[in-house]
């Protein structure tokens, strides 16, 4: 028989002579990684609903000119400040956010007024597919624009009595445009006063061409990750001025932060309490095998083959605590995430190898002082059950 | 000039091949307990040296220090021509497993592994396991028919033969025995007796067997009396 595998029918002989210590280890080591696994498959989980949730809350960094300011004063007298409008080069832009690499969601923004029936109104130019993306909030009654329609702010329509199908004449200062309504459109924010119609179609309208007064960014980073993307994002544009929208940002990171602290909190009592249980059942185990472990090493056992012998019971504890920890902590992440956040926890395949990790390292870490004191034995004193 | 031409070391090679073990002043200290006051002893090869002596006289101490399962505190001890005083504990154990096959009063066999198991359990130190000639060394003893029983399942005189197995199953130069009928009836300690008489003809290994049983010390060649750590007596059998 291969030295290997005679090892491995040892130590499966040894863990199920055993059966009632054997069961009380593996249900601590199993334990302990089945409350890590699940812990750690919330806290994943969260943090991916979070930043989804996150998401929902709309850009995290607002790029806008940084538009010429001019004090309007007389003698000691000052009227305040007037600012001209300035646009950003949408070129520019673009360099920009591809040479700082940046993962962000973007949708540019450009804003201005058409004349519709001897008044103006407010109109944004958008692209429909990053809107739909990153605003997906926004309740639409309709349809999303095709080429040459638009949709209507509700607060907007509502004043001037407009609704889906209607054809609207808008005049800018470059173009005049016959625009179809494709729906009414409603966020419960500004968005409800304005009338959204495609960048391209406005730019030309507006004669601005290649320009844009807003650009907003959904960066999938939270605290110093976005503050750096910021700054960066400054370097690259000085024309511009890059705003982090603090509060989402915060409150993301904040949610997170004690998320995670409290379940790594909650992990390392658990895994301390379940290192030194294996701990103390590992010693009695070796205390009351000592004359097993003398009669190995009389018949010729080296000091590390003997200890091999035991760290192989050990290792193999480990591995089964961690495979059943995996699949009991998968199930109690679902009944966590199921009852305390109304959610369903993802199945995370890699979590079984932390899971495996963490039970062979509680096993072997548990063991280490009883392995000591397995490589001291004097085998003469052991058999005499000194 | 060559080592082989050497006279002293000739001289010692030649003592060598006839004393399987040579003690100089042996002698082993247990705090301040004499254990084995200063001993020389030698025991040629093949011989049957029984050691006898009340509990306590040092035959234990002595088996387990020509046995390498315990350090000597002072003098010289050669077993098989290696000076067990230069090994470290591993190299130790490798000696035993070479060199010595033991037979305990206790038996002291692996309580979950079968009759066979516990005889491979001896060849996976020496080698490798071989469960053939484990089976072979287990119908030497005639246990061919108990093979798959646990010690539990086994008769006193039952697991000394396992044990006397796992003692011969790597082909060692020098069998100990320490007390290895002490547990058994009469009946049980003949049947032992003559297994070990039969096997050590067969295998021509030394036998240095301890025992309180003047019956079982004449079963060897020579039996050296011990009292208080001395040795006392001297007898020769045949």
């Amino acid at each position: 028989m291969h030295r290997r595998r005679w090892l491995i029918h040892v130590v499966l002989r040894a863990l199920s002579h055993r059966k009632g210590r054997t069961v009380l280890l593996l249900a601590v080591l199993a334990m302990a990684s089945s409350l890590a696994t699940a812990l750690g498959i919330v806290s994943y989980s969260m943090e991916k609903r979070v930043a989804e949730e996150v998401r929902k809350y709309g850009a995290n960094l607002i790029i806008v000119p940084d538009s010429a300011r001019l004090d309007v004063g007389s003698g000691g007298l000052n009227f305040g400040v007037i600012s001209e409008p300035t646009y950003l080069q949408q070129r520019q832009v673009e360099d920009a956010l591809a040479k700082s690499a940046l993962k962000a969601e973007r949708s540019f923004h450009l804003r201005g007024a058409l004349h519709h029936k001897d008044a103006d109104i407010m109109v944004e130019g958008v692209n429909f597919s990053d809107v739909r993306r990153l605003f997906p909030w926004w309740q639409l009654t309709g349809n999303w624009p095709t080429a040459g329609e638009v949709v209507v702010g509700k607060d907007l329509a509502d004043r001037l009595k407009l609704k889906a199908g209607d054809i609207m004449e808008c005049a800018g200062k470059a173009q005049t445009m016959r625009l179809r309504i494709s729906g009414i459109v409603s966020s419960g924010g500004e968005e409800d006063g304005l009338l959204f119609l495609a960048l391209s179609d406005l730019q030309r309208a507006l004669g601005l061409e290649g320009q844009l007064s807003l650009i907003r960014l959904m960066v999938t980073a939270g605290g110093e990750t976005l503050k750096k993307s910021a700054a960066s994002l400054q370097m690259l544009l000085p024309t511009a001025k890059v705003n982090e929208v603090r509060q989402t940002a915060r409150t993301s990171e904040g949610l997170l932060a004690k998320v995670k602290l409290l379940m790594l909190m909650v992990t390392a009592v658990v895994l301390i309490s379940a290192g030194s249980s294996v701990a103390g059942t590992m010693s009695t185990t070796v205390l009351e095998r000592s004359k097993e472990i003398g009669l190995m090493k009389a018949i010729g056992g080296t000091r590390w083959e003997v200890m091999l012998i035991f760290c192989g019971e050990a290792a193999m504890l480990g591995v089964l605590g961690g495979v059943a920890g995996y699949l009991f902590g998968s199930v109690i992440a679902q009944f966590i995430t199921r009852t305390v956040f109304a959610a369903s926890a993802e199945f995370v395949p890699w979590f079984l190898f932390v899971s495996l990790g963490i039970s062979l390292f509680l096993a072997l870490l548990g063991s280490l002082g009883p392995m000591v004191s397995v490589f001291k034995l004097d085998p003469v004193r052991s058999l005499r059950g000194e | 000039m060559s080592s082989a031409f050497c006279p002293v070391k000739r001289e010692r090679l030649l003592r060598m091949a006839e004393n399987i073990i040579e003690t100089n002043g042996l002698t082993r200290n247990y705090g301040d307990i004499c254990a084995l006051k200063p001993l020389d002893l030698q025991i040629p090869e093949g011989e049957w040296l029984s050691v006898m002596g009340h509990s306590g006289s040092g035959k234990s101490t002595l088996m387990n220090l020509v046995g390498g399962l315990d350090r000597p505190s002072a003098g010289s001890l050669q077993v098989g021509g290696k000076d067990l005083l230069a090994l470290n504990e591993d190299g130790l154990a490798r000696f035993r497993r070479e060199f010595v096959g033991i037979i305990f009063q206790q038996h002291h066999l692996v309580p979950y592994l079968t009759a066979v198991e516990n005889v491979m359990m001896a060849q996976y130190f020496h080698s490798v396991p071989d469960e053939a000639e484990a089976r072979h060394a287990l119908e030497r003893v005639g246990l061919g028919h108990r093979l798959k029983n646990r010690p539990g399942e086994l008769s006193g005189g039952e697991q000394q033969r396992v044990c006397i197995a796992r003692a011969i199953i790597n082909s060692p130069k020098l069998l100990l025995g320490d007390e290895p009928t002490g547990n058994l009836d009469h009946k049980s300690t003949v049947m032992v007796m003559e297994l070990l008489k039969e096997l050590r003809a067969e295998e021509r290994f030394t036998v240095v067997m301890v025992t309180h049983n003047q019956e079982v010390a004449g079963w060897g060649d020579r039996t050296i009396y011990l009292d208080d750590g001395v040795l006392v007596r001297e007898e020769r059998m045949r």
